[in-house]
């Protein structure tokens, strides 16, 4: 079984789970549906289950709790900032205020501006809906990543008879990134023998030397892929050649079908629940 | 025959299925690191200098729609990580950086303008940057005071409206003449216009707009549309008048005498 995508990028070890046996199809579905019924939830209640339902399937999928690591620092500064919207920027009165501050007040032709910082309760629950929603986000899209590999993403493209090139394009397209990757390490070590401070210096000069190196990279994508198209051109391929994809088909199995029909019930049952005021 | 010109159909090759694939890698990779090192007030994905813009908007000057699909691509495996928005908030959200590209890359063709970025002045490129930011930032200021505030509430917002706006207009119109005066008119006025000033409002607006105010779910309040949008506006601005214009000076030349080069809008 090839690696999934989260592997190839932040190099998270993901268990060989009962999860990541399923059809590719199944893999692509489950985390479209979480974000069909996160669209669909407008409460406290219908997001904290779909965080649970999220998290809950990163661990049956095996991707380590300790992946989401590095989005820490992302969701500490979101939720910072989504504090900051409900207290400064957006005027959201509650039932209870708990902290009212006038900051500036403008006298107008047609009235008064008066720019306040408040935290009542509404704006407190909006705050942890919002966070919450940011971390069922994230949760979802590691999901996918860290259950989808992009052979399998390959293999089933060519079993659908997609064009050769369409195939190619994804396959190159991860490859792209540990080829750029490369070259980056090589133009900056040339520019570093060359004399050019790249690690040090003031963030303008990082910058302008950063800037440099891309003209050389772009050189090489040139020249890589100018490479790549005759080898492909020599070996006679087409754009649209078009291969068997039964080497590589995968069967969907029984556990397939449930994922699928409980996956597509989700947001059905969520936007029925939400509309009817079941689900709050 | 004799005295009758042949035109030669140009037809997509793998040339550029590959170049746009390793495009789409490279433009990822500086999003990514873009939006990890200058993030716009924790706004996921977005970053105040977005280094991929000067990648994917040179290429959509030299690619056409390839260009424009490298940053479609890229931006919407951003959402997906390290963003984490869904994949359908990421379908909606990565148009942004599609018609950043596309943008230029209509301009050009539309306008017939065969991209020459040969520099007489090359001291004016410098120049012009400064007030082209700064008269787009005090327009778009303008504008924000007035839908929020002027309208509802007159003077001084109104008068503020009037002065950010004028000043704003007559910064970018000084810094348009400067730019043209650094070479070939067409070329420069076409890109400032297209692919710096336009191209970054037009992306702001439908990034901020869909991550704040349109999406499903929008993944922030509403309350940080202005700031999002003035940061994504302004950063975008920076990088594409700097290292884009950059980009496009140093290899215009060198990329039309490979066959990545685009002349009508994928061959």
């Amino acid at each position: 079984m090839s690696s999934p995508v989260l592997s190839e990028l932040a190099g998270v070890r993901v268990g060989r789970t009962r999860y990541q046996r399923l059809h590719v199809v199944t893999k692509l579905l489950v985390p479209l549906s979480i974000s069909a019924a996160l669209a669909c939830a407008r409460g406290l209640a219908a997001t904290a289950s779909l965080l649970a339902i999220s998290a809950a399937l990163n661990l049956v999928a095996g991707i380590p709790l300790r992946a989401l690591k590095k989005y820490v620092a992302v969701v500490a500064s979101i939720t910072v900032f989504i504090a900051l919207s409900f207290s400064l920027f957006t005027y959201v009165p509650g039932r209870v205020t708990l902290l009212e501050l006038t900051i500036l007040r403008v006298e107008a032709e047609r009235g008064c501006v008066e720019w306040k910082l408040m935290v009542s309760d509404r704006s407190l629950e909006y705050m942890a809906l919002f966070s919450m929603r940011i971390v069922t986000m994230i949760l979802t899209a590691t999901l996918l990543l860290g259950s989808v590999s992009d052979r399998e993403v390959v293999w089933g493209l060519r079993g659908l008879g997609a064009p050769y090139a369409l195939c190619m394009f994804v396959a190159l397209l991860f490859r792209g990134i540990s080829f750029f990757v490369s070259d980056f390490v090589t133009v900056r070590d040339a520019m570093q023998v060359r004399g050019v401070e790249i690690e040090r210096g003031s963030l303008r000069e990082r910058f302008s030397a950063y800037s440099r190196a891309l003209v050389p990279l772009i050189m090489l994508m040139v020249r890589r892929s100018y490479e790549m198209s005759l080898a492909l051109e020599a070996r006679g391929l087409r754009l649209t050649s078009r291969f068997s994809g039964r080497y590589h088909a995968a069967r969907a199995a029984r556990l397939d079908f449930a994922v699928v029909a409980a996956s597509l019930a989700l947001p059905v049952l969520l936007c029925c629940g939400t509309s009817l005021g079941v689900v709050p | 025959m004799a005295g009758e010109a042949t035109v030669v159909r140009r037809k997509v090759t793998w040339m550029h299925v590959v170049s746009f694939a390793l495009a789409t890698a490279i433009s990822y990779v500086l999003g990514v690191v873009s939006s990890l090192i200058s993030p716009v007030l924790g706004a996921p994905g977005v970053s105040a200098l977005y280094v991929a813009a000067a990648i994917y908007v040179p290429l959509g000057v030299w690619m056409g729609l390839w260009g424009a699909l490298a940053g479609y691509i890229s931006c919407f495996l951003l959402g997906l990580y390290p963003s984490g928005y869904t994949p359908i908030q990421s379908f909606i959200w990565s148009w942004c950086d599609f018609l950043e590209a596309l943008i230029p890359a209509l301009f050009f063709r539309l306008l017939k303008v065969d991209p020459d970025f040969t520099l007489r002045r090359p001291k004016y490129t410098k120049v012009f940057v400064p007030f082209i930011v700064v008269g787009t930032l005090l327009v778009l200021a303008g504008i924000v005071v007035q839908v929020f505030w002027g309208a509802a509430y007159g003077e001084p917002f109104v008068s503020f409206y009037r002065c950010a706006v004028y000043l704003g207009t007559a910064l970018v119109a000084i810094g348009m003449v400067v730019g043209v005066l650094a070479g070939d008119p067409k070329t420069w006025l076409t890109y400032i216009f297209s692919g710096i000033i336009l191209a970054s409002v037009v992306s702001g607006l439908w990034g901020s707009a869909t991550l704040t105010l349109y999406n499903l779910p929008p993944p922030l309040p509403s309350g940080l549309f202005v700031p999002v949008l003035i940061g994504w506006v302004v950063g975008d601005m920076i990088v594409l008048s700097t290292i884009g214009t950059a980009l496009l000076v140093a290899l215009t030349p060198a990329i039309k005498r490979t066959p990545i080069y685009v002349k009508g809008w994928l061959a």
